[in-house]
């Protein structure tokens, strides 16, 4: 079990009290692909903002990879999410002013596993794989929104975590990209044996998932 | 802050900013090096103007002089003209000798003269003084400009300040004739001119041999005046302790005579910190005001390196380091810039006054006072970045992420 969440709740009380996460459970295993979906505002980026360490407000039992989350401290959550868990997002955000080799490297550098010039082949291995290796010294606002979104999904890669965390990652891309986004997720998962979780609005990427979940207004329909 | 957060990560990180912010960076620079600039400069000159002050006025008169009480010279002035003797003189000198805050006394005959040269005649005085005891009271032999000091005062010597010899235009070796208020008088050569730049004294000092004085006088005995040097000079208990002990003396300090300067050296104290002091508020403003928007505008930047794995820690030195290499440039340009400005003061002529006699600007160029400069300047960018700093380490990734 990479990772299992019992009786997730959640409330936000700020603008205005909303009950986001009812008691969700959830397992997830080591090389899965699971998908989730549903509606707007159904509360699946607050999920897996809990699911990714990121937010700590919330009550229930989160464990990933054996460790019980609550147990560790704020500085701790970084160290591990650094180490365990790629993040990617709706939006891509690259820092703007640093190049795609820089943006890429920025998680390794801050694990300090490796050296510099064997992050560079690391670097240089993933952006051929998502196929985008011309683009390596160029900064990265000079990259269309597609191109972007794949150094960031190098940038979640660079550390190898056992857990990629995806939120609605093809959300503002044309059906090419995405497409291209979708194969890449799922061959992490396939090939390199890691756990994919992404958020998605695309009926072909959930269908096409290992595992699909809908949420409803705050539960997961399993 | 763990050393963990200071590695060469987050410095690229932090120098990558300052470069993508060209602007604003060069702009804080300029605001610590005119701080740190005028702080320096203010301080050199200053602090020269000070000490040059305390030179010549501390180093040329004694901090206390004993004398007659004037109730007495007026008494006797009603006589026609007669020197006072100063009474008790050998208790004074006792007394002086044992104190502890005494660093060294001298006794003196001073009578009024006029001063006679080949071309000239001027109303002056005449300081009757014996060499060895004077010679702990002041270093002439630093003020000398032309001729012997006080080792080489004969009998038959006179020594002159500068501005004097020069109304009576004489020069070293040349005599000239003092007449005294009894009408005797004898011919003197001068055997040293001297400057202390201060027109006090340079207009008017002269020494003569103590010996020759009296002798002028018929008072083989008389002692008009005890001049004393302080090791502490802001302590006078020993004029206290004197005025208590004998009736008939009366006794001036450092600080009747000099209030003017003692005001302005603080005066001029109060000013250069209090300037430099707004200016280094003013650079550390503009940092603050940098820092903050670039945090502002990094949110996003923020949020996503804390969801990779950099920690609040990380995130503050990324920034603290920025306001910090800001104020290392800022400062250590300043010294180069302080050193150049202070060194251009210092050749500049300066227009004597009726007080100075000096030929440029006084600059005093205190190691310390590149450091403090140095110092401060570090310390205004640090505290300024501080602040800023810290909010951006507690910028919350998800806010922000959720926030498009
Ligand atoms: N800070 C907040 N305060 C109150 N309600 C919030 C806050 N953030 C999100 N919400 C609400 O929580 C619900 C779930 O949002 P979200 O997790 O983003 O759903 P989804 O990702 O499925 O669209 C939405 O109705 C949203 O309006
Ligand atoms: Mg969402």
């Amino acid at each position: 079990m990479i990772l299992e969440a019992n009786n997730i709740d959640k409330h936000f009380l700020q603008p205005q009290s909303h009950h986001v996460l009812k008691n969700v459970s959830l397992k997830i295993n080591q090389g899965e692909l699971v998908s989730l979906y549903g509606e707007s505002g159904s509360g699946k980026s607050s999920l897996l903002y809990i699911l990714s360490t990121l937010d700590t407000s919330f009550s229930g039992n989160l464990k990933i990879l054996g460790q019980e989350t609550k147990n560790l401290s704020q500085k701790e959550l970084t160290q591990f999410r650094n180490k365990h868990i790629g993040f990617v997002y709706q939006f891509h955000y690259l820092l703007p002013e640093f190049s795609v080799l820089q943006n890429i490297i920025l998680p390794a550098q801050k694990l300090g596993a490796k050296k510099m010039n064997d992050l560079k082949k690391d670097a240089v291995d993933l952006l051929e794989e998502l196929g985008i290796a011309e683009f390596v010294n160029y900064p990265s606002h000079k990259l269309s929104g597609g191109q972007q979104q794949r150094v960031a999904i190098a940038r979640a890669l660079i550390n190898d975590p056992q857990i990629i965390i995806a939120d609605e990652p093809t959300g503002n891309l044309d059906e090419k990209n995405s497409a291209i986004i979708f194969k890449t997720l799922k061959e992490i998962a396939e090939k390199r044996n890691n756990t994919v979780l992404m958020a998605t609005h695309n009926p072909n990427f959930y269908n096409n998932s290992h595992r699909a979940i809908e949420m409803i207004n705050g539960t997961l329909r399993l | 802050m763990s050393k963990q957060s200071l590695n060469k990560t987050n410095l690229s990180i932090a120098i990558q900013y300052l470069v993508a912010r060209k602007k604003q960076s060069v702009l804080a620079i300029i605001g610590v090096l005119l701080g740190v600039t005028t702080f320096i400069v203010m301080i050199n000159f200053m602090s020269g103007v000070n000490d040059f002050l305390d030179n010549a006025v501390f180093k040329g008169n004694p901090d206390i002089v004993i004398k007659p009480t004037s109730k007495q010279n007026t008494a006797q002035q009603s006589y026609g003209f007669q020197l006072t003797n100063l009474e008790g003189l050998e208790e004074i000198n006792r007394q002086l000798r044992e104190h502890t805050n005494v660093t060294a006394y001298a006794n003196q005959t001073i009578s009024p003269a006029i001063l006679v040269s080949n071309s000239q005649q001027l109303p002056g005085s005449v300081n009757g003084i014996f060499p060895i005891e004077e010679k702990n009271m002041v270093d002439l032999d630093k003020r000398l400009i032309a001729g012997k000091g006080f080792d080489n005062l004969t009998e038959k010597n006179i020594l002159m300040g500068v501005s004097l010899a020069k109304k009576l235009q004489v020069s070293v070796n040349d005599t000239i004739k003092i007449i005294l208020p009894n009408g005797k008088n004898t011919t003197l050569t001068v055997s040293g001119i001297f400057s202390f730049g201060i027109t006090t004294i340079d207009n008017v000092r002269t020494y003569i041999s103590a010996k020759t004085l009296q002798h002028l006088l018929g008072r083989s005995e008389i002692i008009t005046h005890v001049n004393v040097k302080l090791k502490d000079r802001d302590n006078l208990d020993v004029k206290t302790l004197l005025l208590k002990k004998l009736k008939s003396i009366e006794i001036e300090d450092w600080k009747q005579n000099n209030k003017t300067i003692v005001v302005g050296n603080k005066v001029r104290d109060i000013l250069t910190w209090s300037v430099s002091f707004a200016l280094l508020l003013v650079a550390g403003f503009g940092i603050y005001n940098i820092q903050n928007s670039t945090v502002i505008h990094k949110r996003k930047d923020i949020a996503v390196l804390k969801t990779i794995g950099y920690t609040s820690e990380d995130i503050i030195f990324i920034f603290l380091i920025q306001a910090i290499i800001i104020g290392l440039i800022g400062a250590f340009l300043a010294l180069g810039v302080g050193y150049l400005i202070s060194f251009f003061i210092s050749i500049t002529p300066l227009d004597t006054s009726d007080f100075i006699i000096v030929d440029t600007y006084p600059i005093n160029f205190s190691k310390n006072h590149f450091a403090i400069g140095f110092l401060f300047g570090v310390l205004t960018t640090i505290l300024s970045g501080y602040f800023p700093s810290r909010k951006a380490s507690k910028v919350d990734p998800v806010t922000i992420i959720r926030g498009v």
